[in-house]
């Protein structure tokens, strides 16, 4: 393991416009994750939890401030560099699954590996027999239970071996026993592959898996837990 | 407001553009039908106005039967027994810098009872300027379009040849029918139309119940009739039906093609507000109340399209006057449209189709929006699953639908019948659709997906994922661009035919007519000499002659062509019933009769039935030896050999002649040498090589159906929008799954090529499924627009090119549609979708 950090955020700011107002979601953000790490991001409904989980992904820009990932400073990219950066070094898990409708289950797990231009359908299917989805591969997404869809954006977060994964609320829209065993294979996938996972949850339960946790709260980050020794 | 429709209607100004393509949509399906409604209206009012001008308020009229018209003794025999109000009328046509005008020939002093009521016509000073000879009046407006002013002199060609006339007096607010005649004096016209000493008509009022034979007996002179004056009117009006019924369901396809979208709209409307009506209905809103909520915003709807609508009806309806007034007077008679004729009536009934046409698509909407249930929305993919599961049903009635036309183009031989079954067989064909796109997207999926790996595979399935949307949207583009595609194969069937005709019947090399417009009975004439000079010519083999005048028969006025043909001219006929070499020898000896393909069909006469024909000599009844194809004349005509012609109406002169050469003989060396041996003649004659002739009806054929690409361009407008619609309304539904295409690593380039090439495939959808809609519109035009319209059989031809153009039109259609949604789509926030959800 690199004793640089993996994600480094530098005096983030981000706010956001409504109407006349301004709300200052991040105010100067400073804060940094090790490789292989799990982190907790623990907060309250609108305190930036997934603002934060969009600017290391860089699907979102800070005001201010600088979002340093793998050492590369990705605010000062261009949005097609930003995006491909994105397509080889980030997998994303979202709290509705976000599947495409018009994708199989199988295609859904294969498309970042497309995007990326080295298509393995063996792969594919190691990684669907993984979450134990081996036999639903040519299904519709819309058929499978909530579970199960979660267990789909899993496998595709995770096929192209992204460095950073991240998860905003993977469990949020999951019944408890169903929510712990997806974070169970989560965990387990990611401890596996040795990748760096950013945990946005409201649940403590959920957030124990983590080495650390963070709490966000008037747009800093306090660290609820620190890392082991 | 209530505070339901309050909750409504600010959830529709979150997103105005559905709403504002939705008026878009029925704002163009009402300007057309307006337009057209105006058009069709203005004309017609014209028509009846200008007859109205000529016929004033006679009740009867006595006519001749032949073409020489009635001796003016018999008026003033008339006047003598007592037997008035009565007025002499002559009528015919003039031609004034290029253009045809009617002229109409009166006696003033016996007008008052007649025309009383056109004012201006019967001023004193009116009177004395058009009792004088060689002077006509003309009303304000078409004397400033001539730039004339009273006392200018004005040329005219009539049959007596060119004259030159003194403007005697200008009507300043003429009635509109007079806006576009010519008045003179009985004896002006009588010269100007070669008819001195003769009379056209003689108009009539007789006391009511009176019965004419009866009063007229002993008056009317062999070969002469009394008529009552509807009936000529009635057969005018019968003349342009078709033509008006063709352009009213054109429009109408545009109104459906706008229904389409207003179904979109509201079901898109419906499904985004959901959550909004399953709120609504926790709080007590019954299942009826969201039904009428959605009928009232469909209504509203329309109204906001239907205002402006009317409004770009009026604007469309100005340029199509002009294009339905060139098509009558090249194909009917000579109309002049004075202005575009607005009645309140119209207007309404074009909003009230408008308002209609909505109501009936948002029904299956507000249905859907009724079902909706309390605390629980239906998900998108609730809906799809039961589409999915209503497809195949849909396509058995789609399938019954189309079989109902089918059967009805069979049972009925009616035009109005004809369009109905036309628009079953649309509507079924619509409830196909769905199916098809289903069809077709399972079918590509493998294809694109091998050619552009997941993107492609993603734009096919996305065509079937969502076909509550693109089923409707394809639909609407299908049924616009099939509209291209049967008017294309009907025009270009039409036109093959017409041409093949035309090179077949132009047997001659070249034809010398008279410029002089032809008077109505009589037809044009040659002057007098023309056979002889031509006979003598070396460079001349042989030539036809012809006249076409226009007889009183059993069938009422038809019009006979009296032919001398050449050895040659026989080649020229091409027979539908009957025998060539059994009917030539009957016809020329003058035992039998021809007639036109038209004419049998319009006055159901067959092969042997027999035709009577009112002559100087009496009534004279002939069969029928055969039935030639023709498309000449619309409603047919009656071929007489010249040799029986003569021997009825003691008549020699001939109106054309076909001229065959001498072999080796240029045709241009021809056209020269007949020029010269006519070039000192009194009045002039045109002497044509077939080539031009052939080219020139080419040119009035394509003029005709000007105004049916006009409409197909309107129709496929509102398809365009219908689409636009469609893909802004798919995009915001997808507008999560793109950002988490863009979040999971898609470059902007890549979404706006996914979104373009879904555009493609629905436009690719749209264009492919058009073509068998297309050929069966086709096929059906072709019978209902040829055949019982007019009694044209053709075959039918299929043009690659119209095919291609139906397929391009619509993928170039929907991807100009879906740039925009593209470009957007492209540069979405993943950010700010994902947060928005």
């Amino acid at each position: 393991m690199s004793d640089l950090p993996i994600i480094e955020l530098q005096a983030v700011t981000r706010r956001y416009e409504e109407g006349v107002r301004s709300r200052l979601v991040l105010d100067g953000v400073d804060a940094e994750v090790m490789p292989g790490e799990i982190v907790a991001l623990l907060g309250r409904s609108g305190s930036g939890k997934s603002t934060l989980l969009n600017l290391i992904s860089g699907i979102d820009l800070p005001d201010a401030g600088r979002v340093i990932v793998e050492g590369r400073d990705i605010t000062g990219l261009a949005e097609r560099e930003r995006t491909l950066f994105r397509r080889h070094r980030i997998g994303f898990i979202y709290q509705f699954f976000n599947l495409i409708p018009t994708l199989t289950v199988a295609e859904n797990v294969a498309l970042p590996l497309e995007l990326v231009g080295r298509p393995d359908k063996g792969e594919v299917s190691r990684l669907l027999e993984q979450v134990g989805l081996a036999e639903r591969g040519d299904e519709d997404p819309d058929r499978l239970s909530g579970g199960e869809q979660q267990r789909v954006a899993l496998a595709r977060a995770l096929i192209h071996a992204p460095s950073v994964i991240l998860a905003d609320e993977p469990t949020g829209n999951l019944d408890a026993e169903t929510g712990a065993q997806v974070m169970d294979l989560l965990t387990r996938l990611v401890r596996e592959q040795g990748a760096t996972l950013v945990l946005v949850t409201h649940s403590q339960e959920v957030a124990s898996v983590a080495d650390r946790i963070w709490q966000l709260a008037d747009g800093h980050i306090q660290e609820a837990r620190g890392a082991p020794a | 407001m209530s505070l339901t429709s309050l909750a409504l209607w600010r959830d529709a100004r979150r997103h105005p553009w559905q709403w504002v393509l939705a008026v878009l949509g029925v704002a163009m399906g009402v300007a057309v039908v307006v337009a057209v409604d105006l058009a069709n209206h203005s004309a017609s009012r014209a028509f009846g106005l200008s007859l109205e001008a000529v016929s004033g308020k006679a009740s009867h009229r006595i006519e001749s039967a032949g073409p020489g018209g009635l001796d003016e003794g018999l008026f003033t025999q008339l006047r003598m027994a007592g037997i008035r109000p009565s007025a002499p009328v002559v009528e015919g046509h003039v031609r004034v810098a290029g253009e045809t005008f009617p002229l109409l020939g009166m006696e003033p002093f016996s007008e008052a009872p007649f025309r009383s009521h056109l004012p201006g016509v019967l001023d004193p000073a009116v009177r004395e300027l058009v009792s004088r000879p060689d002077t006509l009046a003309l009303g304000r407006g078409l004397a400033r379009r001539l730039g004339l002013e009273a006392g200018d002199s004005l040329t005219v060609t009539a049959p007596s040849g060119r004259q030159v006339l003194s403007v005697g007096a200008i009507l300043e607010s003429p009635a509109p029918g007079v806006e576009g005649l010519l008045l003179t004096d009985i004896a002006t016209a009588q010269v100007l139309l070669e008819r001195v000493g003769r009379l056209d008509r003689i108009d009539l009022i007789l006391p009511q119940g009176a019965d004419p034979e009866r009063l007229l007996a002993g008056f009317l002179p062999p070969g002469a009739r009394v008529l009552e004056t509807g009936a000529r009117e009635q057969s005018a009006r019968q003349l342009t039906r078709a033509f008006h019924i063709n352009l009213t369901a054109m429009s109408l396809l545009a109104l459906l093609v706008g229904s389409f979208l207003i179904y979109n709209t509201l079901m898109f409307a419906v499904l985004r507000r959901r959550p909004l009506l399953a709120a609504l209905r926790t709080l007590g809103v019954t299942r009826g109340e969201v039904f009428r909520l959605v009928m009232v915003e469909a209504a509203v709807l329309a109204l906001v399209g239907g205002v402006p609508g009317l409004l770009l009806g009026l604007l469309v309806g100005q340029g199509l006057v002009h294009l339905v007034t060139r098509t009558i007077n090249d194909l009917y008679f000579v109309l002049s449209v004075t202005g575009l004729h607005i009645s309140p009536w119209l207007l309404l009934k074009g909003l009230g189709l408008g308002v209609g046409a909505a109501l009936l698509a948002a029904l299956a909407p507000a249905w859907e929006a009724a079902r909706t249930r309390p605390r629980e929305g239906l998900r998108r993919s609730g809906l799809e699953r039961r589409v999915h599961r209503l497809m195949p049903w849909l396509a058995v009635v789609g399938a019954l639908l189309i079989a109902a036309g089918y059967g009805l183009v069979a049972a009925s031989q009616g035009l109005v019948a004809g369009f109905i079954a036309l628009f079953l067989m649309i509507m079924g064909y619509s409830l196909l659709v769905p199916l098809a796109v289903w069809l077709l997207s399972r079918l590509l999926v493998r294809p694109l997906g091998f050619t552009l790996g997941i993107t492609g595979r993603m734009a096919a399935r996305g065509l079937a994922a969502a076909l509550s949307r693109t089923g409707v949207a394809v639909a609407a583009l299908t049924v616009a661009v099939s509209a291209t595609v049967g008017v294309g194969i009907m025009v270009d069937s039409f036109r093959t035919t017409v041409q093949g005709w035309l090179g077949h019947t132009l047997q001659s090399a070249l034809y010398v007519t008279s410029p002089a417009p032809g008077d109505e009975r009589a037809g044009s004439l040659l002057p007098e000499g023309v056979m002889e000079r031509v006979g003598s010519l070396a460079e001349v083999a042989t030539f036809s002659t012809g006249r076409r005048i226009r007889v009183a028969s059993g069938h009422g006025d038809v019009d006979l062509f009296v032919m001398a043909p050449a050895p040659a001219s026989y080649e020229g006929f091409r027979f539908r019933a009957g025998a060539p070499d059994a009917a030539w020898p009957r016809w020329q000896r003058g035992e039998a009769v021809l007639v036109s393909e038209p004419f049998a069909w319009h006055h159901g006469v067959s092969l042997g039935d027999e035709l009577t024909l009112f002559t100087p000599r009496g009534e004279q009844v002939l069969p029928v030896a055969g039935i030639y194809q023709d498309y000449g004349s619309q409603q047919g005509v009656v071929l007489m050999a010249r040799g029986l012609y003569e021997q009825w109406w003691d008549e020699r002169r001939v109106g054309s002649l076909g001229v065959y050469l001498a072999p080796g003989v240029e045709v241009s060396a021809g056209v020269e040498a007949v020029r010269r041996a006519l070039d000192d003649l009194p009045e002039p004659v045109l002497v044509t090589a077939a080539a031009e002739i052939r080219e020139a009806s080419m040119e009035i054929f394509d003029r005709t159906f000007a105004i049916t690409h006009v409409l197909r361009l309107l129709t496929v407008g509102v398809a365009f929008v219908g689409i636009l619609s469609a893909l802004k309304a798919l995009q915001l539904e997808r507008a999560r799954e793109y950002a988490v295409l863009r979040a999971t690593g898609m470059t902007p380039g890549q979404v706006t090529g996914l979104v373009t090439l879904q555009g493609a495939l629905l436009g690719l959808a749209a264009g492919l499924l058009a073509i068998p809609l297309g050929m069966m519109m086709a096929d059906v035009l072709i019978d209902v627009i040829n055949r019982r319209s007019f009694g044209w059989s053709m075959q039918q031809h299929v043009p690659p090119a119209v095919l291609a153009e139906a397929v391009w039109l619509a993928v170039i259609a929907a991807l100009l549609a879906g740039l925009r949604p593209a470009w957007r789509m492209g540069r979405v926030r993943p950010a700010q979708a994902l947060r928005e959800e």
